[in-house]
Formats: C-alpha cells, sequence, structure tokens
C-alpha cells in the first residue's frame, strides 16, 4: 500500500479543519457585541501543514486552490451550523478560485443549504491575489454570490495586491485591515495616518472596516475614536473548535442571536 | 567547542521523496540536537521555507517530478528567499555537470549517494561552521 500524497491527506477524511474566530462589533461603550465569526482552517495534525499559513502556501504552489477551499467551505459549513448565537459566519476564499471554478457560487448554495444555513448568513472573504483583478471570472462569480445575499469583505486591505485595484473590482462590504496597519497603531503616527485613510475610503464606498490582529486596549481604543464598529484578535478571543465555542459567546453579553443590522 | 556555544542549534529541512531516508536522516542529525522537519515534495519544502527559518537545507536531487532535478529548484527557491541557509544537494544520479549546476545555483555542498549518515552529518556542521 503507497503512503498517500500529502494533498491526499489535507482532501481525505478529518485532514481540514475548522476554527472559528469571533468578529466583535465596538459600536457601543462597554463590552462588545459579536459581530460574526470568521472560519479559519486548519491542516491536518502532525503533519507540516497544520499551520495555515504553511497550508495554503504549499496549496498555492500545487495550484489546488479550488479543490481545497471547495473542502474548507464544506468543513466550515459542517462545523458552523451548530454554533451557538448562529453567528454570521465569514469564510475564506482564494481569489483564484472564483476566477476559475465558475460553479463556485452553485456550489456554496448547495452546501449552504445542505447545513441549514441561510446564504445571508454568509461572507465570503476574499485572499490572495488572482491573475488579473478585472479578470471576468471574478465579476461573474460576485455578482453571483451577491445575487444570492452573500456579503464580500476584502482580506489584508493594504498589503500586496490587496490594494485599490482590487477594492474597486470587487466592492466589498468588508474592508479587513491586516494586523500589520493594527498593532501599535495607537503610538504611531504613520500607521494612524494609514489606517484613516482606509476608514474614510471604506466611508466613501458604504463599506465596513474590520480591524484585525488586535491585542492590545489602546489599540482598541484608538480604533474606536476612528470609528471602526468591527474588530477580531486575541483580545478578545483566538480561534477555536466549534466545541469551544459557547465559551466564547459567554463572554459577549448582549449578543444572543444574530443581529439583524450586522 | 562548538562554534555555535550558547546558542539555539539551526534548525534543518531535509527534501526526500523517499520516506525511509527522510525518516532515517531526521533521526540521525536529530540526536545531534539539531531540530528536524522532512518534506517528500519541492512544493511542501517551499510553502515551509516561507514561512519558517532554516539553518541547513539537505536535498535530494530528484523529488519525485517530470525532469529529475527538482533539487535545483530547490537550491534557486533557497537562495532568492532563505539567503542565510546552507544547502546540501544528495544525489545517486547526478553527473559533473549537474554538479557544476547545483554550485552555480547557490548549493553549499554535493554529495553521491549512497554513502553513510556520518558524512552527511560532517558536511551539514561544515556548512554551519560547527564542530562535530
Amino acid at each position: 500500500m503507497t503512503t498517500p500524497s500529502l494533498m491526499q491527506t489535507i482532501l481525505g477524511p478529518g485532514g481540514l479543519s475548522a476554527r472559528f474566530q469571533p468578529i466583535v462589533d465596538l459600536d457601543e461603550v462597554g463590552a462588545p457585541s459579536l459581530h460574526a465569526a470568521e472560519c479559519l482552517t486548519r491542516g491536518p495534525r502532525g503533519t507540516n501543514v497544520e499551520d495555515a499559513l504553511v497550508l495554503f502556501e504549499y496549496v498555492r504552489r500545487k495550484r489546488e486552490e479550488g479543490s481545497v477551499d471547495r473542502a474548507c467551505v464544506t468543513g466550515g459549513l459542517e462545523a458552523g451550523r451548530c454554533l451557538a448565537g448562529a453567528p454570521i459566519l465569514s469564510l475564506n476564499v482564494h481569489a483564484v478560485t472564483l476566477c476559475l471554478d465558475q460553479g463556485f457560487a452553485d456550489f456554496l448554495d448547495q452546501e449552504a443549504d445542505r447545513c441549514e444555513i441561510e446564504l445571508d448568513r454568509l461572507t465570503i472573504e476574499l485572499v490572495g491575489s488572482p491573475p488579473n483583478w478585472s479578470h471576468p471570472g471574478i465579476t461573474s462569480a460576485l455578482e453571483g454570490l451577491r445575487h444570492r445575499g452573500v456579503r464580500i469583505a476584502l482580506d489584508d486591505v493594504g498589503l500586496g495586491t490587496a490594494n485599490c485595484h482590487a477594492i474597486l473590482e470587487c466592492r466589498p462590504d468588508f474592508f479587513k485591515l491586516d494586523r500589520y496597519f493594527v498593532h501599535g497603531v495607537h503610538n504611531d503616527f504613520a500607521r494612524q495616518a494609514v489606517v484613516e485613510a482606509v476608514t474614510m475610503l471604506a466611508a466613501d464606498l458604504e463599506a465596513q472596516v474590520v480591524a484585525e490582529g488586535l491585542e492590545e486596549p489602546a489599540d482598541l481604543e484608538f480604533l474606536r475614536g476612528l470609528g471602526i464598529r468591527l474588530a477580531q484578535g486575541h483580545l478578545f478571543s483566538p480561534a477555536v473548535p466549534a466545541a469551544e465555542w459557547a465559551n466564547v459567546t459567554a463572554s459577549f453579553c448582549r449578543h444572543e442571536g444574530r443581529r439583524s443590522d450586522a | 567547542m562548538s562554534t555555535t556555544q550558547g546558542r539555539a542549534k539551526p534548525r534543518i529541512l531535509v527534501i526526500d521523496d523517499e520516506e525511509p531516508i527522510l525518516f532515517a536522516l531526521a533521526e540521525y542529525l536529530g540526536t545531534f540536537g539539531f531540530e528536524v522537519d522532512g518534506a517528500r515534495e519541492a512544493e511542501e519544502a517551499e510553502a515551509l521555507l516561507a514561512h519558517v527559518r532554516y539553518g541547513a537545507v539537505i536535498s535530494d536531487l530528484r523529488l519525485s517530478g517530470v525532469h529529475g532535478t527538482e533539487g535545483l529548484e530547490v537550491v534557486g527557491f533557497v537562495r532568492e528567499r532563505c539567503p542565510w541557509a546552507r544547502i546540501l544537494i544528495l544525489t545517486a544520479y547526478g553527473s559533473t555537470e549537474i554538479e557544476a549546476e547545483a554550485y552555480r545555483l547557490g548549493a553549499d555542498a554535493f554529495l553521491r549517494k549512497p554513502l553513510p549518515l556520518a558524512d552527511v552529518a560532517q558536511a551539514v556542521f561544515g556548512m554551519l561552521g560547527e564542530a562535530a
């Protein structure tokens, strides 16, 4: 019997596992409330690709973004269907997948239906870079997703290729502001200037900013002062398995049930 | 006396598509206190190299690819992305032309198999500037 390849292990039973990190609403003074749960996938335990960064670097080099993204979506929906509070689920999908997988919107539709999750409870978070943000496949896929009520987030805004071109082509509902800009923003004038500019751009385009990687209360206060409402990071909670999600929600006292305006 | 006395041993990445060789090298080098990771494919190795800092890389020349010299691509990747890392190529098939190409791309050592594990360890210590 031959040893399965690493990709076979990743896509095989139990290969991928879902974790969920809360995205919190900082709107009001006091304890933040729950806005959504971002699904973060881990690779097979005990392998070199257990770490998500290595996993998706490997997947990209094998050009298997499409098949792995589908597996991640399925895993995220199956694990997320039972999360306490029925939060909005934010699912990461590589931009290349939307370029090449023309059946992705239908696939998401079917999988959400199978897991009894309404499509307006989903956000697709675009990660990575496609050959071209103007690729007709992306335009078509985004139309298909929006038509179904799915919202769009653009990951790593300000870093790499998640630039103004991407923003104009994707018209995201959410700008995910990378931790690079968030960490230490409270005492860094240059970071403050960038974050303020992104916040103004998002407001002009009727999008919301989600600050990622929040760890310091001082950064939280600065972002709140800028009017940024949504944030995630270890300051609130690390990503946890679905079985531990109830402990996370218990720490947010005002978020029983899904917010209709979120 | 080790030249790295007082510092942590460098982490080593071993790349070979033959599981027994991977296992043997990792176990043997581990006995010297190195932390060793193993990868069976070039893509797996490159994904690790993109996110983990290795002091040395040991790669077989042939990694179940179509042209049989995938190890040379690993050399190029290491030189571009991890210029601090030392790299050793192992092969049972290499010609003098391939050996010259490996050095041209930036390999630090090139050894022909079969050879005792102790010789591999000696080469690693040499590359890292450590006494065995």
